[in-house]
């Protein structure tokens, strides 16, 4: 064999078998993968909504989940927000009361902020300050919420997030025959 | 022994980060935080075990125009490996490290190895200077992280151990703070190797 036909065909069984095992292993692992972020999803609704035991997705749209409590009554809506951050998109599941119009809670479902600075929007110092706030809230960091050192940007992020996403999870909710 | 001497050249003498500055971004930029630096030290002990396992076992049946491309191929695919066994397995590490594991395969680190040793070297040296130089690496980010951990938020790991009245200073979580803390050791250390090899040439 040649030169040029050799490097060829090595580089094709190299790639070829790379593949393979690439293949094999991400079908191993794919259960797992999405039974991960089936659970993190059911533990972020639930967290938000603390008042709830169940949760049921909205039709029409799987971005809205409303909690009951165990007597089958509302206590409250979840939805997932999304929106830039300082490096790629951050999801966050927020949780509010419809009746009193307040938040009930909001946690971050992936991000790409840099580590130790605006990946700190996990804490729970910096969510849990979202609690009770008012769905009206302009949420401005540094004067309604604390900002993080060194993370302005990311901190700006979450809250203008949550500021364009209440009225339209709310908008949709109200529209598809909520209370 | 020489399967000894290829591992233990890699902790100190031939340190990656702190002798041949090689793998400088992962070694500035996730070393923010003692556990970061550790669990990217970690994955890129792996990797680089992986890696030169297969590429000493290959390595007589890849013609030398395509060994680059081949290498990265393999590096590449072990890095995939461990980001989707991490997510299945370890997603909370998976999660914190998330960005920086694909950038492993860029760690010059690594195709170094590969192509100054595991390329010519036979299977079990090539494991143990992996193992070795894998271990270096783990010991140099977690070191710097935990300076910069210590100085930038006054935790180790977490734990808070430089009281209340501490004042971060926030400039070493940030990127000029990873200059300055490995400035400053590569400074303190060739100091201290230099007057090592001063005493020893005197006797």
């Amino acid at each position: 064999m040649n030169n040029t036909s050799r490097m060829v065909v090595v580089l094709l069984l190299v790639g070829a078998i790379s593949g393979l095992v690439l293949a094999l292993t991400f079908k191993w692992t794919e259960p797992m993968i999405n039974e991960i972020a089936q659970s993190n999803q059911k533990k972020a609704i639930l967290e938000v909504l603390p008042k709830a035991k169940s949760y049921k997705t909205m039709e029409n749209n799987n971005q809205l989940f409303i909690g009951y409590d165990d007597n089958g009554n509302e206590v409250g809506l979840a939805f997932i927000a999304e929106g830039g951050g300082f490096q790629g998109d951050i999801r966050m599941m927020v949780g509010m009361d419809t009746t009193e119009e307040k938040l009930t809670g909001m946690t971050v479902l992936s991000h790409l902020e840099t580590p130790g600075l605006g990946a700190r929007i996990e804490e729970d110092w910096f969510k849990d300050q979202f609690n009770e706030k008012s769905i009206e809230d302009d949420f401005i960091a540094k004067q309604d919420v604390e900002a993080i050192t060194g993370a302005t940007i990311s901190s700006n992020a979450v809250s203008n997030i949550l500021k364009n996403s209440i009225p339209k999870a709310l908008d949709a909710y109200r529209t598809r025959g909520g209370k | 022994m020489r399967m000894w001497k290829e591992f233990i050249k890699g902790l100190w003498k031939e340190n990656a980060v702190f002798r041949q500055l090689m793998g400088m971004c992962p070694t500035l930029a996730v070393t923010n935080a003692a556990i970061n630096g550790l669990a990217m030290g970690l994955a890129t002990l792996f990797v680089l075990v992986c890696s030169s396992v297969i590429i000493a076992i290959v390595k007589n049946y890849i013609p030398d125009k395509v060994r680059i491309p081949s290498f990265i191929v393999v590096i590449a695919t072990f890095v995939t490996i461990a980001d989707l066994f991490m997510a299945a397995f370890f997603p909370d590490i998976q999660k914190v490290l998330g960005l920086f594991i694909p950038l492993i395969v860029v760690n010059c680190l690594i195709l170094g190895r590969a192509e100054a040793f595991a390329s010519n070297n036979p299977v079990k040296y090539a494991l143990m200077d992996a193992l070795g130089m894998g271990v270096g690496f783990t010991w140099a980010l977690t070191l710097l992280g935990i300076i910069r951990e210590v100085l930038g938020m006054g935790s180790i790991f977490g734990i808070e151990v430089m009281g209340v009245n501490f004042t971060p200073w926030i400039i070493f979580i940030l990127p000029p703070g990873a200059f300055i803390t490995l400035g400053i050791l590569l400074g303190i250390f060739n100091a201290f190797s230099k007057k090592k090899t001063s005493e020893a040439s005197c006797h």
